[in-house]
């Protein structure tokens, strides 16, 4: 299946802004997160097709996984 | 503090603060040693000071009965990571009721000074009534005690918050520093002076690299009572790490909450900067008076556009490992950094950049610096300049003041700066006055008299029940956007349990980036309390006392006049919903009514056995 991955701010260093990888059936976040070496600390959103998800969640052909980093304070 | 016991919980009577009390009107200065009355006072900050407002009937923040408290934390001035905290509480010249009665408010800040004023032996300081003089304060220890000096100021009056700083530091060494700059001493028409705290890299490098306690207008209170400056004399006296305290500086730094304000090159997330990319995806970064626009404008302000132009470097407060501040720099042709303009963090750059039509980060540094040194908050400043544009913006014919429009960067800076100068105090007075005085309130972006920061109310209706400044003493600011919690009892939770808890670093002398998801209810701050002070307290005992200064701040709200209904949101937000937003939206009348009441029936009963 098809998954269109999205990076935002510090995740695109070294890697890439919008790319789409293909993935087995079965596939969830976290493995996304794990290819592309995301720090676990550093990941505060996932969002799958414009909607607030977690790193368990199963994904499926066609969805779009944002990725964001944590924010904090000001 | 004098410890005669090692449990603050069970008996804090047994534990003494020392205290002296400046009063200008009798002229004398009285140092005692105070027992605690429960654990808040023990913790200290605005857990004791707002104890000891509650004990005054204050109808004007300007008047003599109004004191200055300038208090530090139980971990000020220790071992632990970020324990640095000074804090200044009184009523507030800018947060007001709509009956007009002034709120208490606290602002903290880091730099050295807290450390500093920690060391020479004194906890607590209370300026009572005005000096007829200019005057700065010298702290300093001695063989019998601290001892507290007033002394002439006439030399710096006129001088910015850095130049105070420096001119102070010819006269003291080994001292740290608090001042104000030109717009504390205009405090008639400048309600949100800030206090400046000295940094040991500005003393170094002289540049003008300082630390802020902005909210609220305590500089401007400073200001009113003639102390242009404070002076903290005293020998360093850091205790050696502990094994106990250095596993939890280990953690702050490398698995605690703080790990993600490392800078990148550690790997970390950059600090409060990175919030502009994060915020952008949900077109929440706030534009032109808190309205996005649905479109690329802020993008011009994220890190990696600027980094193009400038040099950015991450440096941090002494001995602190998390090193969260952005310092901009020229950049030279070799790319290596030429003259210091700016500290860049996500609150000071959006209100005085993207959300006042600037988009262009060498202008933001302008600005920035121009509101530092003047020693402005820069979030009332930015929130009270914006209002102006918006209104200039819908009455082209008949613009206020010098009509000024969004993105006019002359015009702007030429607001900036006679605000500071006491000549705008339509400006200067904050954003609720100046609507109230056009008739147009629903898009001042205040709540209960004081600005927003740069997290659209849209995306935070905790801001209502924040007791002094939004994403400082509620801590719901991430909880739409970051936890994606749209529904009712997530909110109620989050703002009467959970989030409320983030007030209890303004007492304990920590930073809040020590582990700003988690608070100081955990074991990492029980085994500083040990390790430091020998102290034996639970985290469900910090807790506890979190809670009931939190509600007793909120009481005094309410005694100063408040009624339930200025616990809301900036009437645009549910009368011209933003289309732009793509976040669910939680903050239509029926969701709020329902969030309003759900709240109140919690807080009320405890408010009433307070």
């Amino acid at each position: 299946m098809n998954v269109t991955i999205k990076l935002v701010g510090i995740f695109q260093i070294s890697r890439f802004k919008e790319a789409v990888h293909e993935y087995p059936s079965g596939t969830r976040v976290r493995d996304l997160v794990d290819e592309l070496r995301i720090s676990g600390p550093l990941l505060g959103i996932v969002l799958i097709n414009d909607i607030h998800a977690c790193v368990e969640d199963l994904l499926n052909d066609g969805d779009t996984v944002c990725l964001l980093p944590f924010i904090d304070g000001g | 503090m004098k410890y005669l016991t090692s449990d603050p919980a069970g008996e804090p009577s047994s534990i003494l603060y020392s205290r002296c009390t400046v009063d200008f009107k009798s002229g004398k200065v009285q140092m005692e040693d105070i027992p605690c009355r429960n654990l808040e006072d023990v913790l200290g900050g605005f857990g004791r000071s707002f104890q000891i407002l509650a004990e005054r009937n204050i109808s004007q923040a300007y008047c003599g009965e109004n004191p200055l408290i300038v208090n530090t934390g139980l971990l000020t001035g220790s071992s632990a990571m970020t324990g640095m905290r000074t804090y200044f509480s009184g009523y507030s010249p800018v947060k007001e009721s709509k009956k007009g009665l002034p709120a208490a408010m606290w602002s903290a800040g880091s730099g050295n000074f807290g450390n500093k004023f920690k060391w020479t032996g004194l906890d607590e300081l209370v300026f009572e009534g005005c000096s007829p003089n200019p005057v700065y304060a010298l702290i300093r220890e001695t063989a019998e005690g601290p001892l507290v000096e007033l002394k002439p100021a006439d030399h710096l009056l006129g001088l910015s918050t850095h130049d105070k700083i420096m001119a102070l530091q010819k006269e003291y060494d080994n001292a740290h520093f608090a001042a104000i700059g030109q717009a504390g001493e205009q405090w008639e028409n400048v309600y949100f002076g800030a206090v400046t705290l000295s940094t040991d890299n500005q003393l170094k490098s002289g540049t003008d690299k300082m630390r802020f306690a902005g909210r609220g207008g305590m500089g401007s209170l400073m200001g009113y009572k003639n102390i242009l400056a404070l002076v903290a004399q005293s020998s360093d006296k850091l205790k050696p790490l502990t094994p106990a305290v250095k596993a939890v500086n280990i953690n702050v730094v490398k698995g605690g909450g703080a790990a993600r304000l490392q800078p990148i090159s550690r790997g970390g997330g950059g600090g409060t900067w990175a919030a502009y990319d994060v915020l952008q995806v949900f077109h929440a970064v706030p534009v032109n008076n808190f309205r996005p626009q649905g479109n690329d404008l802020p993008e011009k302000l994220f890190r990696s556009q600027v980094e193009q132009q400038f040099h950015i470097k991450s440096e941090a407060c002494h001995r602190c490992g998390i090193t969260c501040h952005n310092n901009v720099y020229e950049m030279k042709e070799d790319g290596s950094p030429g003259e210091f303009l700016a500290k860049f963090d996500y609150e000071p750059l959006n209100l005085l950049s993207t959300n006042i039509g600037i988009h262009d980060a060498g202008l933001a540094t302008q600005l920035i610096h121009l509101s530092d040194n003047y020693g402005m908050d820069s979030i009332s400043l930015g929130v009270t300049i914006s209002y102006l544009l918006s209104y200039n913006e819908r009455h082209p014919e008949q613009p206020l003041l010098n009509g000024a429009t969004f993105g006019d960067f002359e015009k702007i800076k030429e607001l900036v700066e006679q605000t500071a100068q006491g000549k705008l105090p339509e400006i200067g007075r904050g954003s609720k006055r100046l609507s109230e005085s056009t008739g147009e309130t629903s898009y001042a972006y205040h709540v209960k008299g004081l600005e927003l920061p740069a997290y659209q109310p849209e995306t935070n209706p905790g801001y209502a029940w924040a007791i002094a400044g939004g994403h400082m003493s509620m801590g719901t600011y991430g909880l739409l956007t970051r936890e994606g919690k749209s529904d009712l009892e997530s909110w109620v939770h989050g703002i009467t349990q959970t989030k409320l808890q983030i007030v209890g670093f303004d007492m304990i002398g920590l930073c809040k980036f020590f582990d700003i998801t988690k608070g100081i209810c955990t074991q990492m701050v029980v085994d500083c309390l040990k390790s430091e002070l020998n102290l034996d307290v639970t985290a469900e005992n910090i807790a506890a006392a979190v809670r009931r200064a939190f509600l007793r701040g909120l009481a005094l709200e309410l005694r100063q006049g408040y009624e339930k209904s200025e616990y809301t949101l900036p009437a645009e937000v549910w009368e011209r919903p933003n289309p732009n937003i793509k976040l669910p939206n939680i903050t239509n009348p029926e969701f709020f009514a329902e969030l309003q009441k759900r709240i109140w029936d919690i807080f009320e009963p405890e408010l009433a056995r307070l």
